[in-house]
């Protein structure tokens, strides 16, 4: 990080992000307290979100968001006080509210279009309709308004020279006789000036304020005559040390305002007698200040001296010098000496970090490093060509005929084993939790739930989950449709789920975990399962399946990822125009995910998204199959087995199917089937690869031979050449050659997507067992 | 001779705005992040002046400034509070607790400094 950054700019950013994280309290605590798990602390927590959205946008002046906030915060800081209720009336408009609030923080960051004027109007209105009753008031105070009590003060103030002291003052030649005389006329003379009498109570002296300081910030706005007047100072026997018994007189010339005046004392004005008058012509005693000092030379120990005169055995008034002087040692012992600022510490990002991380109670944060992706991804890259290159070496070095003890082979193992340490660690840089993702489910389940009149509660698990980051961002569109289409098409109304003896609010979940190397995320309803009748007629109605087609439940659900099938009946706002589930499947496809779903009627639907971890590398079994070398990715692959010849039957003639675990699964010829070669293989000369698809379909997969286990780099097909049927991808193997990698679910769909056969098939099983 | 001054505030945007403008303005700062912090870290380095927010988890201002207040050596730190509010009650209710003064939020580096100023010997 450079240091000429700004820091205003620097903090902008530790802002937003810290936006995030309230906005992330936010909204737990609005929703703790939707489900009724919120306490009075969990109200405070999100008032102080609000709170501190606020401070921070007006740090930076970012107007709408501080009005928004600021309305925000009224209503949250009634119901902290108790004066209105927190129900569900209003936690709902909390949340919309808190919705709101994070567009205004997306605007204020650039991140999207300013929010539009009615829609956060609405909101405002709402919120002071809750804080104010019915009779809201036109608009709220404008919060730049807060600001009236703090009046700036001239800051081109004389500097205060080098000899005076800590408080400002410097010593003066004082002569006691000169006390005894009567006052000079003080030089604000005949023109009208100021005269301050201030006499601070005890209470002042309690709250840390200094009668000496308050004289020194006069003297900056002008030319100031100070009198003591240490009348009321009782003996030492009556002195309570902490009452105040001193008074003083200022003058003033009228070139000051009383304003500024007024402004000086505005910490203590409750906390003494003080009155401002303009001058007249009775002079008090003063005591002279010579004209040309800026800075008045009052010898506050010599005044003292004079109260000592005046009541020998007084003690002082309660200044608290010599505890000061302690705690300034104490301070000092505490100074670390490299922190020793100098008269100006430069104030860039680097130097506030670092005093930020000497402070040794501040909050514990993971420490972490902001590092442009794609410096991330040139690495990730770099790895790829070095699992290759090292794959390319391994192949060399055993076909130069090494003996396997030589020091060349063991030293090629264990750069494997680094290769792929080195590898997962950078992957894991670009690994993040799905988290950002859920969270912001929760809005769409509220606004779907808005529009559509169902009562929702989403719960979610797994948030924790890692995943590359690109399969994190590509994630939000279909969860988010897939959501939508479980509220809007997968719930019942209220009405309907009472009469179906459920609770009128419907359940969503949202969970991640991961599974076999792969992230699964499961997205469920508890509403009223797929109909299938439905579900059927229009699949037949748009000619995807014949009108006699016999299919299984599962195959039933699975259609409606069929291109052109649209569930619902009017095509709603909510589920989106024209975008069906077939286009969820390809987005979920294009991760190399596989996506599927199981329904109960009348008890909901699950829909199942498996996912790679990673875009870039893959655990493969590379075979062999008619002079081309293909790579089946390792996690669809369940066993591989030597058919032999009895093991294999051939349904209707000329569909094999074969033995596996009790049952028959199609044997597909894998080379024949994609055109490598012009006829099938014999079986029993081949490998059988057994295989199942994310939605349970098993079959096998016939290729001439295995090579063996490999890791390998995807490279996209897509990308540099065009979408095969069939092909996930491509890699570039040990030996310099291009691999495909299968898409075992399209191989396999393929080959079932014969539906009227398949289902001779089944029958045909049921025959033989 | 330089002056430590103690920020204590839950947000790290004002922690670090006060941060910038008082290191700017030749202070030492050190941060605490709620009232209980605060008092540790107090106790622990001490400080000439003391600025807290109010509204903080586990001991807001109010608190932190009373347990200040409670002990001998810090009664005369002058104690700056950060407010968004500026009716008199909160304004009140801080001096009760025994503030030296208010910041009303949000603050320039400027006014921010001659706050200070104007509490600090």
């Amino acid at each position: 990080m450079s240091g000429d950054v700004d820091p205003f700019e620097a903090v902008k950013l530790v802002f937003f992000q810290e936006c995030d994280e309230l906005l992330a309290d936010l909204e737990g605590g609005l929703l703790a307290l939707e489900q009724g798990t919120g306490d009075h602390e969990t109200v405070n927590a999100v008032f102080r979100a609000v709170h501190s959205v606020k401070g921070g946008a007006g740090a930076f002046g970012l107007d709408a968001l501080v009005r928004f906030a600021h309305v925000f915060e009224t209503l949250l800081d009634e119901i902290r006080a108790g004066r209105k209720p927190c129900d569900d009336v209003t936690v709902r408009t909390l949340l919309r509210a808190s919705d709101v609030l994070a567009d205004h923080i997306a605007a204020a960051r650039g991140q999207a279009d300013p929010v539009e004027e009615a829609r956060s109007a609405a909101l405002v209105a709402e919120l002071e309709a809750l804080t104010y009753g019915a009779a809201a008031p036109v608009s709220a105070e404008a919060p730049g308004e807060v600001e009236d009590a703090f009046v700036p003060l001239p800051i081109a103030a004389a500097p205060l020279e080098a000899e005076a002291d800590e408080w400002g003052f410097r010593p003066v030649a004082f002569n006691l006789a000169s006390l005894d005389l009567p006052a000079e006329a003080p030089p604000v003379g005949e023109s009208a000036g100021w005269r301050i009498r201030v006499r601070p109570h005890g209470r002042m002296y309690a709250s840390a304020n200094e009668t000496g300081l308050l004289l020194r910030e006069l003297s900056r706005l002008g030319d100031t005559v100070v009198s003591l007047d240490a009348e009321n100072l009782p003996t030492l026997d009556a002195l309570d040390p902490e009452e105040g018994y001193l008074a003083w007189t200022v003058e003033m010339g009228a070139e000051v305002s009383e304003a500024d005046i007024r402004d000086v004392f505005d910490f203590v004005e409750a906390d003494c007698d003080l009155t401002i008058e303009t001058a007249g012509v009775e002079a008090p005693n003063v005591v002279e200040e010579p004209a040309e000092a800026a800075v008045p030379d009052i010898d506050i120990a010599a005044l003292l001296a004079r109260a000592t005169e005046a009541a020998p055995v007084a003690a002082p008034e309660p200044v608290p010098a010599p505890v000061v002087a302690a705690v300034d040692a104490a301070a000092a012992a505490a100074v670390p000496a490299d922190a020793q600022p100098g008269a100006s510490v430069p104030a860039n990002v680097p130097t506030a970090t670092v005093m930020t991380a000497a402070a040794p109670t501040a909050a514990a944060a993971p420490a972490t490093i902001r590092v442009d992706l794609d410096r991330v991804d040139r690495l990730i890259n770099a790895v790829g060509e070095l699992v290759i290159q090292q794959a390319m070496l391994a192949q060399k070095v055993g076909e130069s005929g090494l003996t396997r003890h030589s020091g060349v082979l063991s030293g090629l193992e264990d750069l494997e084993l680094l290769t792929r340490e080195i590898q997962d660690s950078v992957m894991a840089i670009r690994a993040q939790p799905v988290k950002s993702v859920f969270q912001r489910m929760t809005r769409l389940v509220r606004e779907v739930s808005d529009m559509t009149g169902k009562r929702v509660r989403l719960v979610t698990s797994g948030e924790d989950t890692e995943v590359d980051k690109t399969v994190v961002e590509r994630l939000a569109e279909p969860i988010t449709h897939m959501l939508r289409n479980a509220i809007d098409h997968g719930l019942e109304s209220p009405e309907a789920r009472l009469a179906a003896g459920k609770p009128a609010e419907g359940t969503v979940r949202l969970a991640a975990l991961h599974r076999s190397g792969r992230i699964v995320i499961e997205i469920g309803d508890d509403g009223a399962g797929i109909n299938r009748e439905r579900v059927r007629a229009k699949a037949v109605d748009r000619g995807l399946i014949a009108a006699d087609a016999v299919l299984s439940d599962e195959e039933v659900d699975n259609l409606i990822f069929a291109p052109g099938f649209s569930t619902a009946e009017a095509i709603s706002d909510i589920s989106g125009r024209g975008v069906g589930m077939d286009v969820v499947k390809r987005s979920i496809q294009s991760l190399g995910g596989r996506i599927s779903i199981t329904s109960t009627p009348g008890a909901g639907s699950t829909f199942t998204l498996s996912l790679p971890l990673t875009l870039a590398v893959l655990d493969g079994m590379v075979v062999t199959a008619a002079e081309q070398t293909l790579v089946a990715p390792l996690s669809t692959i369940v066993e591989s087995l030597t058919p032999r010849a009895g093991d294999v039957n051939y349904i209707g003639g000329h569909d094999p199917v074969i033995r596996f675990r009790e049952a028959f699964v199609p044997l597909i010829d894998v080379a024949y089937s994609m055109g490598f070669r012009p006829t099938p293989m014999a079986p029993e000369t081949g490998v059988a690869v057994v295989v199942e698809t994310e939605s349970g379909a098993a079959a096998a997969l016939l290729f001439d031979a295995i090579q063996g286990q490999r890791q390998v780099v995807i490279k996209s097909l897509e990308t540099n050449y065009q979408q095969v049927d069939g092909i996930a991808a491509a890699t570039i193997l040990g030996d310099g050659r291009v691999a495909l990698i299968l898409d075992v679910d399209a191989i396999v769909a393929v080959a079932r997507r014969r539906p009227t056969r398949i289902e001779a098939l089944r029958s045909d099983l049921k025959l033989a067992s | 001779m330089t002056k430590t001054i103690l920020t204590v505030d839950d947000s790290r945007t004002m922690r670090d705005m006060l941060m910038i403008a008082l290191a700017d303005a030749g202070y030492n700062v050190i941060q605490a992040v709620d009232g209980v912090d605060g008092l540790e870290t107090l106790e622990a380095q001490g400080a000439d002046i003391v600025i807290t927010d109010i509204n903080m988890p586990r001991l807001d201002g109010f608190g932190f400034i009373e347990g200040m207040r409670a002990r001998p050596e810090h009664r005369s730190t002058p104690v700056l509070v950060l407010t968004t509010e500026s009716d008199a009650a909160k304004k009140q209710r801080a001096r009760d607790a025994g503030a030296t003064g208010w910041i009303v939020k949000p603050f320039d580096p400027v006014k921010l400094v001659d706050a200070v100023r104007r509490v600090a010997a």
